[in-house]
């Protein structure tokens, strides 16, 4: 079995320029309307002038323990043991959307023929090209960078085998990942402005600030 | 159905993601009643063919009636939780061939399939032997009609004699109302379908849902099998009353159960909990929260008074007149209310957002 892939985001060094979902489009060949396999979001809060914003850029995570690949009932969805990469046989999948709403990150699409596809890490090209490809290699292996990697302008996605990935992220953030964060399926730093507060939450004091509703 | 408007903040630490969560359309809950239904008809079928043979009762007793109504009830619920299923689903040959393609038995889609598939196979073979062959040709009873159907294209003598022929023996008989009345109880499977799903709180208490899907829904096929039984043969005897008082009781562990999941979503604290507690108490999907409540209510009430006095033979002239449109007004009642219940289950669901940490 070799080792897990993993994507790594930083979002202090997203700009949000929504490079890297055009870059996944140009290279999986897919129309400007389809549905996004990266997404980016821009999450804000506060109002005027005590406003913030953050840009989050999502796809799906490659999970360690995949649970859209769990609830799929046609074996459709394929947990790949030489590099971890989740990957979809469009030839099996029936349409019925049950891995979306097993998939915590949101990230399977489906196109007019109402199959399913999303992110295989650039492994292969298009829906479902992923499928059936040779183990994935590194870009010092000769395998291409993903393409929302190799377009980020600020360097804020990153994948790799997960000792690779872990290797190049902050102390902060790789023990937070140790200690399970995000599920573990996916590495991110934590956000700058609140460093002093996640600090005070991993040690196990209360959070600030009440939970409130808007609507 | 997405509740983007309700954004929850907790304030100073975390950013909540909430993605889109409108992946499924009416014809999944419409689904996942239907297959229900159709175990609560044939569990009706299957006991009333038990007592009519423990009670030596003769040809056109009551227990016939519920009989065959019993098995239509789940041969129609089957059929159409097939073709609700079906329909929303993109490549429909591929779930056609689901012994060839539904592989993952670890997935509750794949268990259904097969629960659901069985269960048809078992309620047609069922209703059959209770519509045709030398014994129901000398019977009565508006239950009956789909043997003037098969008497219009000139087949009924036909048809009566190869169910006699094929008629399995009684221990046979009893073997497939056993394996027919487990599959029924599997339905159950409905909701772990969605108790599974760990990304929304409303779904993922696998006890509470299961438990509530199976009361309601075996609930709303006896009921209705009741309902049919009273309206067409315009009596309420001891025996319908029995069964009345079932779909009462039934409906009465739907209400505890659905009210224990409604404490148990108030009392978390996930975000998507508490947007879905909001939907379901300030949207307009209260309006079907309180159809559910009142469906399951009235359906006790009903059942167990109307029922009860049937099954006794404690009749005043008051509820002699009322019997046959209170229980079929109640348990119509019943079926939108348990319809309902799966419908508003789809709608206020929401997923965990994913938390951005500081």
């Amino acid at each position: 079995m070799g080792e897990q892939w993993m994507f790594y985001f930083d979002p202090n060094r997203c700009i949000g320029c929504h490079a890297c979902s055009v870059a996944c489009k140009q290279r999986h060949d897919r129309d400007a309307d389809a549905d996004d396999w990266r997404t980016v979001t821009h999450l804000s809060r506060g109002e005027y002038p005590d406003f913030e914003e953050v840009p989050i850029s999502m796809s799906c995570m490659h999970c360690h323990d995949a649970p859209c690949e769990q609830v799929c009932p046609p074996d459709a969805i394929v947990k790949r043991d030489e590099d971890g990469i989740v990957t979809v046989d469009r030839d099996r999948c029936i349409g019925c959307h049950y891995c979306a709403w097993a998939c915590p990150f949101g990230a399977p699409t489906y196109d007019d023929e109402g199959l399913m596809s999303k992110c295989n890490l650039c492994l292969g090209v298009g829906p479902g090209g992923g499928h059936g490809q040779p183990e994935r290699q590194t870009s010092e292996e000769g395998g291409p960078a993903p393409a929302c990697v190799s377009d980020c302008v600020g360097d804020a996605i990153k994948a790799g085998p997960q000792s690779e990935v872990m290797a190049e992220a902050s102390r902060e953030a790789a023990e937070r990942f140790e200690q399970g964060a995000y599920g573990k399926r996916v590495l991110v730093e934590p956000l700058e402005e609140d460093a002093d507060l996640a600090d005070s939450i991993r040690e196990g004091d209360q959070p600030a600030g009440a939970i409130t509703y808007e609507g | 159905m997405p509740l983007d408007t309700h954004v929850v903040l907790a304030q100073g630490f975390v950013e909540q993601l909430w993605l889109p969560a409108d992946y499924w359309d009416l014809s999944i809950p419409v689904y996942l009643f239907l297959a229900v239904v159709a175990g609560g008809g044939y569990v009706t079928g299957a006991s009333a063919c038990l007592l009519r043979h423990l009670r030596e009762s003769g040809p056109c007793c009551l227990e016939s009636e519920l009989a065959r109504w019993g098995f239509m009830v789940a041969v129609a619920g089957a059929a159409g939780a097939g073709l609700a299923v079906l329909s929303h689903l993109a490549v429909i040959y591929r779930a056609l061939l689901f012994p060839i393609y539904l592989t993952n038995f670890s997935s509750w889609i794949t268990i259904g399939t097969w629960i659901l598939v069985v269960l048809s196979v078992i309620a047609v073979i069922c209703l059959v032997l209770q519509l045709f062959g030398e014994g129901p040709a000398q019977e009565e009873g508006t239950s009956l009609f789909p043997r003037a159907i098969v008497a219009k294209v000139g087949l009924l003598e036909t048809v009566d004699r190869l169910v006699d022929r094929f008629r399995p023996p009684m221990v046979a008989f009893a073997a497939i109302h056993v394996l027919g009345s487990l599959l029924a109880v599997a339905t159950i499977y409905t909701g772990f379908e969605l108790a599974i799903v760990e990304t929304v709180p409303l779904w993922n208490m696998p006890v509470v849902v299961p438990l509530a899907y199976l009361f309601s829904g075996l609930a709303a096929g006896v009921g209705l099998t009741v309902a049919l039984t009273a309206f067409f043969e315009r009596e309420v005897g001891p025996v319908v009353g029995g069964y009345a008082v079932a779909t009462g009781v039934l409906s009465g562990l739907g209400l505890v159960t659905v009210w224990y999941g409604w404490t148990v979503l108030v009392a978390s604290d996930a975000p998507a909990a508490a947007a879905s507690q909001v939907a379901l108490a300030e949207t307009t999907l209260a309006i079907g929260a309180w159809l559910v409540v009142l469906g399951l209510a009235v359906a006790l009430v009903v059942g167990v008074v109307v029922g009860g006095a049937a099954l006794t033979g404690r009749r005043p002239p008051v509820l002699e007149r009322l019997a046959v449109p209170a229980l079929v007004g109640s348990f119509g009642l019943l079926v939108v209310g348990s319809l309902a219940l799966r419908v508003l289950m789809l709608l206020a669901a929401q997923q965990d957002p994913v938390v951005v940490l500081g």
